[in-house]
């Protein structure tokens, strides 16, 4: 089993570089960088007129995502006269060891000419990722992310785990899944395992594969393509788990990552002012 | 005066532009929905941040965002990507606005794959069925155009709000309707608006919005400066949000406020005439609270530049200064900067803005349709 080692001694089970809006006024334009040269982009509402803990709260996000060891160079776009200003965010990412470029659409001069430095971006980038050999990838080095913590499944799958020498990571239990994989990523989960009930459809995430495990047999029917594994008994499932963990770490893609799911969800703490 | 075309859909409504919007009901069917617009001619999608939880207390809210923007009169018919039987009740909605609308849940077809290729079938289908849709000569009456501003600068209240301003008074004195957004960036301004009200009624309710929203920034215990105004507001040289307010104001004109309104409150509004909506200062999410109140065009003004647009409406772009038109040329329709050069006066400016609207209603594209952008968000309010 190899990994992406990256700067700060963490690694990477995918390679991703991210392109990332600042604000949902530069979404378009990530997009578009992302479609041109082949890399992640989230999509995304927020950036402005956010304040006091929202502000913060956001802003952590983003940069959680962004340094997430999956994600071994970033491209920031910013408008420019957004409230989470995308030098800034670019600074704080750069300052917890990460690779960045930066992309303004105002200082650039529009939207074609921001493209074309992003997808430039992009492309020294990825170079500089591609030149980097994976390494044999250790056992604590694997942080695996669980969706929901308060699932019945939850103790013995954190156990079996543990048990593979990975670390788990599990998410506050009032968050939704959508949210509480963004809050996965930051925490530095490679992996996240979604355990979903009944009538919640698999999610994915930009620069997470998603193992999303059915718990009612009847939403694993209906949604079979979308799912990693069905809803069988607790010992069978949490073994299949450890499995499909094992796997992903290999490169094998997920459900998600073949359908190029990216939900990005944050939870709002106050209003849009 | 122009006579104006435009596409006559069976509620009574008119629209600009004749789209099949490809709208996901919850987060789990965007890639669905996306896939299905990236495959079909003319097809339009937008993605949101929606999960659908349970027992959520903003869901009345998105309801009426998501239906009100899917029966917006620029779409000719939706197919509304949904996961199962739950998304029926906003597919009822939408067609209870008189809307064509079209479910396909992903849990009769296996999940995304399945429901893609189901999808693109009936989208094809809807597309066909509206493509040849005729344009007719439309009642000035049926327009509704949405005022908004973002990244504004210390400009924004001296050249294109109030040339816009003017454009929007021949508007409303022309038997169109106008909506002022963004409440917070009225602040200041209220008793100005209240003033022009067509009623007592209605100025208390335009004082009211924005003290309900003043009051709600202080139950937060937050400072609103530091959000408003932003960091680009203030490189601009704008100071406090009562300059920018004041400022803002001046894109409604001088006409009568004959209305407050509530976000994405359905539309459009009877009788026609000069409306608040009661959004927030976000760029996107007013924009989609006004297209989701019936506006077929946005009229956006801007100082720092930005290349905002939506899926189904056109925005048109107005600079307050020449040099960021020249920088954004790609993003920005038209310059209110040449107001400073002598180039134009505020009344020259405004009669071009008010043709490039009707322009603009008539089939002629904005740099935010060439360049496909289509931001979407939805507000939320409880947290």
């Amino acid at each position: 089993m190899t990994g992406h080692p990256r700067p700060d001694g963490r690694f990477g089970v995918r390679d991703h570089v991210l392109v990332l809006p600042s604000v949902v006024c530069s979404t378009n334009a990530a997009e578009r960088i992302a479609r041109e040269s082949g890399a992640v982009a989230i999509t995304h509402q927020h950036g402005c007129l956010h304040v006091g803990d929202d502000l913060r709260h956001t802003e952590r996000a983003l940069i959680g995502t962004a340094t997430n060891p999956n994600v071994g160079a970033v491209v920031v776009v910013s408008l420019g006269c957004e409230t989470i200003q995308g030098r800034r965010l670019a600074r704080r990412i750069e300052d917890r060891g990460q690779r960045v470029a930066f992309v303004g659409i105002q200082a650039e001069g529009g939207t074609e000419r921001a493209v074309a430095a992003g997808v430039a971006a992009v492309g020294e980038l990825r170079a500089v990722l591609d030149a980097i050999p994976p390494e044999p990838l250790p056992a604590a080095a694997v942080t695996v992310g669980i969706d929901r913590p308060r699932d019945p499944l939850a103790p013995a799958l954190t156990a079996a785990l543990a048990g593979r020498g990975w670390a788990v990571v599990d998410a506050p239990g009032d968050l939704s899944a959508a949210e509480s994989h963004v809050a996965l990523a930051a925490a530095g989960a490679q992996v996240i395992v979604s355990l979903r009930g009944p009538g919640e459809a698999p999610l994915g995430f930009a620069v997470c594969p998603v193992i999303a495990v059915a718990r009612d047999p009847a939403l694993y029917a209906a949604l079979r393509d979308d799912f990693d594994l069905p809803d069988e008994d607790a010992e069978r499932t949490v073994a299949d788990v450890v499995a499909r963990v094992d796997a992903t770490l290999a490169g094998e893609p997920t459900a998600s990552e073949r359908r190029g799911a990216r939900d990005f969800v944050l939870r709002r703490l106050a209003m849009t002012m | 005066m122009t006579e104006l075309t435009g596409y006559r859909r069976a509620n009574g409504t008119w629209g600009v532009r004749n789209h099949l919007l490809v709208l996901p009901a919850r987060t789990a069917a965007n890639r669905a929905a996306e896939e299905i617009a990236d495959a079909v001619e003319g097809a339009v999608a937008v993605t949101h941040e929606w999960e659908g939880a349970p027992g959520d207390p903003d869901a009345e809210l998105v309801a009426r965002t998501l239906t009100g923007f899917a029966a917006n009169p620029n779409v000719g018919a939706v197919l509304l990507v949904g996961i199962d039987d739950a998304d029926r009740a906003l597919a009822g909605a939408i067609a209870g606005r008189g809307q064509t609308v079209h479910l396909v849940a992903m849990a009769e077809h296996g999940g995304t794959a399945g429901t893609v290729a189901a999808g693109r079938e009936i989208a094809e289908r809807l597309r066909a069925a509206i493509a040849d849709w005729p344009r007719e000569p439309m009642p000035i009456s049926a327009l509704a155009v949405g005022l908004e501003c973002g990244g504004s600068d210390a400009l924004s209240g001296i050249t294109a709000n109030p040339a816009l301003g003017i454009a929007s008074d021949r508007l409303v004195a022309a038997g169109a309707t106008t909506m002022l957004s963004e409440v917070p960036e009225l602040v200041g301004a209220e008793e100005i608006l209240a003033a022009r009200a067509v009623s007592d009624e209605v100025a208390r309710r335009m004082v009211a919005v924005v003290h309900d929203f003043e009051r709600a920034v202080e139950a937060l215990g937050v400072d609103i400066r530091g959000a408003q105004p932003t960091p680009g507001n203030i490189d601009g040289g704008l100071t406090t949000i009562e300059e920018k307010s004041l400022g803002a104001a001046k894109k409604a004109g001088n006409a009568p406020l004959t209305g407050v309104i509530e976000f994405a409150a359905p539309g459009p509004p009877d009788p026609p005439g000069l409306y608040v909506m009661d959004t927030p200062g976000h760029d996107i999410e007013q924009m989609v609270g006004l297209v989701a109140g019936g506006c077929q065009i946005v009229a956006f003004t801007t100082g720092r530049g930005t290349p905002t647009g939506s899926a189904i409406a056109p925005c048109l772009k107005i600079s307050t200064n020449t040099a960021i038109f020249e920088r954004m040329a790609g993003d920005i329709d038209l310059d209110a900067g040449r107001i400073l050069t002598g180039e134009e006066t505020l009344q020259s400016m405004g009669d071009r803005i008010h043709d490039a609207l009707l322009a603009v209603a008539n089939g002629e594209t904005t740099a935010s349709e060439r360049r496909g952008n289509r931001e979407f968000a939805i507000r939320r309010t409880h947290y």
